[in-house]
């Protein structure tokens, strides 16, 4: 009989553990199950000399709220979720400027700012529209880089279900019951680590040589014309600033200019008495420290043989007219040669050139083109843009709203002409005659569709250079096509200059949660205790009749408890 | 709080197996070792059926009503009848009356299929943040269902134990035990054939249990009285 206990209680035992083990697995079992999941992509964040700026916090974890919340609530436990139409001065004023707290911010962007569907140009909205989208962006994004903000900001695109969960929202906060956790609704959450810093992000500079014809001796005896763009970009997101105008158009220009010469140079007939260098440069934004890293790497020889450098940027926006920057005074014989050069070839295409010039001031650090940094070191050159004022730092430099739907392929190409003829009339002697060597239909003519697709693909990679690594699959393209057309192609890595700190967590996964309020529960477990009460109460008179149903309460309390 | 509602769930799926034992005789005369054999029983019929549906059902792609392959899921289903039987008349644990004995053999039927196919999504479903009614349906499908083990426990009894019972009656008994063995496929056809939501499927589960009960009720007292 002991026996018999013993050997039973051990079963029990084993049985126990077994189902202990089970429970275990099963609560290991995390699905994610979220109604809707969206990628999202984080504000900037980044430090210049140690001064904060940008969204602080990547995780988030809040219940949603819409535009339509009360005025002077507190909003320190809310994910503002805020379509970029609705955006008001005030909100930005009082949230993004002043820092008053706020549990997370949502901003949803219009599809046409989506990189991916850059192909599939037009067919939505007005152009009035669009463009006003672009200037309501423009603004945000130079306020939100500028600002220190201490809650996550993540930015979306506007889809299907992101429009339902909003209108559900904005339903609930109509009718004056504002989400919270004691009223259900949604929930939102990122879950991220803390950024971290990025340790020494690096610049990578491209270079690559047409040599020209030597007649006798080394041909760094020739003289030496520069074409250089950067290509890099910085935006209030990284992983959205693609930069299809700056300078994702002056990089298409440059790569289509260095073929057309290629085509030039490979026979000895036409091969020019000028070297020509090419450099897609990096650190754009960050007062073109590449270039300046790229101009101090080069000796003192090469330095002194260039004849005069152009930089091509934004050129895609240049159908009004574009603008050749100098920093010297156009009375020097140089700018004037450049200039004319580029306007008789202007002339005749039918475009309007203007001249703009502006002084460097040695003191001040900031360079607001690139060929500040070769006049910086006594290098003739100039900018030719279709921006007509210098940018502040940080700003134009391919951020959220610079996207292939602003772009057009016919400015580019129009900038290629331009500049491809008067270089050509500079290098073969044909000032001022009328001659025209890449006309269209010829074997030199500019290709429309070559354009076009480097375009489509600048505008489909996110080039903020912190955020580049050195071998980066988007940087080898660019080697390899530029080595397509060019000799002694290059990379020059360099660590970009120490003020700048930047932090990672970019793109980040949101999962929107549809809950159920605290008191729903409570509600339900009423609703469920007096069903179950009532079943039994059912079960007891029909089955032995109403008068045990009254003895079961005149029993000891003890007896109802088992029971129930 | 989604502990909170796993919580309620539960107690909507598996309270009222709970209550039921509890509030009937069945506490009384200690049937629980009938229902634990029965539940046994249901997990070796499940088996078979698993094995049963493995073997004769093809793979469908889609999410598509294909009569015949339901009729083959249908009659695959009478599996359960069979297990039902086996659990009516060759279990006997100590000497309980017919009268408790469908009803112990109902609920240890019911909570079996209750474990089995409704525990492993609400812990891991039901836990989640997002929320949704289903959850709460399906505990109120469990509660269907129970009505309906018992309902079919109780014509079992009667087609298999009672001998003495009124021949007018046998026909409606046969009938009703048909309609409620094919619930399953019923159900299933307005889910999938009729494309019906969630909630309406388990309203009408809920209703056609309850009146499937009341019938059975009034069929299994009917036959009662002679006897008595």
């Amino acid at each position: 009989m002991a026996n018999a206990a013993e050997g039973r209680r051990q079963v029990l035992e084993s049985v126990y553990s077994v189902i202990a083990l089970v429970f275990i697995l099963v609560a290991c079992v995390e699905l994610c199950d979220a109604s809707t999941v969206v990628d999202v992509y984080r504000l900037i964040q980044y430090d210049i000399s140690g001064v904060p700026f940008g969204s602080r916090v990547a995780s988030l974890n809040h219940h949603a709220g819409s535009s339509l919340f009360a005025p002077g609530s507190d909003l320190s436990r809310t994910v503002v979720i805020l379509p970029l139409r609705e955006l008001n001065e005030t909100f930005i004023r009082e949230y993004i400027e002043q820092g008053k707290p706020l549990g997370g911010l949502l901003l949803l962007l219009p599809r046409i700012f989506r990189s991916e569907n850059s192909e599939t140009v037009g067919g939505y909205g007005d152009s009035s529209d669009k463009e006003n989208m672009k200037k309501l962006l423009v603004d945000l994004e130079r306020r939100l880089i500028h600002a220190s903000i201490n809650y996550p900001v993540y930015f979306a695109f506007e889809d299907e279900d992101l429009d339902t969960v909003l209108a559900d929202i904005k339903r609930n906060d109509a009718a004056g019951q504002p989400a919270t956790a004691t009223t259900g609704g949604y929930k939102l959450i990122v879950t991220s680590p803390t950024p971290k810093k990025l340790a020494s992000p690096t610049i990578t500079n491209i270079q690559g040589w047409l040599p020209g014809l030597k007649a006798d001796g080394d041909s760094n005896q020739l003289p030496t014309i520069a074409i250089v763009a950067s290509y890099d970009t910085f935006g209030a997101a990284p992983a959205l600033s693609v930069g299809s105008d700056s300078n994702g158009s002056g990089v298409v220009a440059l790569l289509e200019i260095a073929r057309l010469f290629s085509i030039l140079y490979s026979n000895p007939n036409t091969r020019g008495k000028y070297n020509i260098l090419f450099g897609l440069t990096s650190g754009g934004p960050y007062n073109y420290n590449g270039t300046q890293k790229w101009l101090r790497s080069f000796d003192q020889r090469l330095r002194e043989s260039i004849d005069y450098a152009i930089c091509l940027n934004s050129l895609g926006s240049g159908e009004k007219g574009l603008w050749v920057h100098v920093s010297k005074p156009p009375e020097n014989a140089y700018v004037k040669q450049i200039y004319e050069g580029l306007s008789n070839v202007a002339e005749e295409l039918g475009l309007e050139v203007g001249l703009k010039h502006k002084k460097i001031n040695v003191s001040n650090s900031r360079v607001a083109w690139e060929h500040e940094q070769f006049s910086r070191l006594r290098v003739t050159a100039a900018t030719l843009s279709g921006l007509s004022v210098a940018p502040n730092l940080l700003e134009n430099a391919g951020g959220l709203s610079d996207n292939r739907e602003f772009v057009s392929e016919a400015a580019v190409v129009q900038s290629v002409k331009l500049v491809a003829e008067s270089l050509a009339r500079h290098i073969y002697g044909q000032q001022g005659k009328d001659v025209n060597i890449f006309a269209d239909n010829s074997s030199l003519a500019v290709n429309p569709s070559y354009i076009r697709s480097w375009l489509d693909l600048l505008s489909r990679t996110p080039r903020v250079a912190p955020f580049l690594s050195k071998d980066n699959a988007f940087i080898m393209a660019l080697k390899k096509e530029l080595a397509n057309h060019v000799v002694e192609v290059n990379l020059q890595h360099d660590v970009l200059d120490g003020i700048f700190t930047f932090y990672d967590s970019t793109v980040n996964t949101l999962q929107i949660y549809q809950v159920a309020s605290v008191t729903f529960d409570l509600l339900l477990l009423l609703v469920l205790g007096s069903y179950l009460i009532t079943l039994f109460s059912f079960l007891v008179i029909t089955t032995r009749g109403v008068d045990d149903l009254i003895s079961l309460f005149r029993r000891p309390p003890s007896r109802k408890v088992k029971s129930v | 709080m989604t502990m909170f509602h796993f919580f309620n769930c539960a107690i909507l799926t598996f309270g009222p197996h709970a209550v039921y034992y509890s509030a009937t005789p069945l506490s009384e005369y200690d049937t629980l070792g009938t229902s634990v054999k029965t539940a046994v029983v249901y997990l070796v019929t499940a088996l078979v059926k698993l094995v049963c549906l493995a073997t004769f059902l093809k793979v469908s792609e889609s999410d598509s009503f294909d009569p015949s392959q339901e009729l083959l899921k249908a009659l695959i289903g009478f599996v359960d009848v069979a297990g039902l039987y086996f659990a009516l008349t060759q279990l006997t644990h100590r000497n309980i009356s017919q009268n408790h004995k469908f009803q112990a053999v109902g609920l240890g039927w019911a909570f079996a299929d209750s474990v089995l196919h409704r525990l492993a999504p609400l812990w891991v479903g039901a836990r989640g943040l997002e929320f949704t009614w289903d959850y709460i349906l399906q505990g109120l499908e469990a509660n269907a269902n129970l009505m309906l083990s018992i309902s079919l426990a109780a014509l079992g009894s009667l087609m298999w134990l009672r001998k003495n019972k009124p021949k007018t009656l046998i026909p409606i008994i046969y009938a009703c035990a048909v309609i409620v063995a094919t619930m399953p496929s019923i159900t299933s056809y307005l889910r999938w054939g009729l494309g019906w939501h969630l909630p309406e499927v388990v309203g009408f589960q809920l209703f056609t249990s309850l009146a499937m009960a009341l019938i059975s009720w009034q069929l299994f007292s009917a036959c009662q009285r002679p006897s008595a």
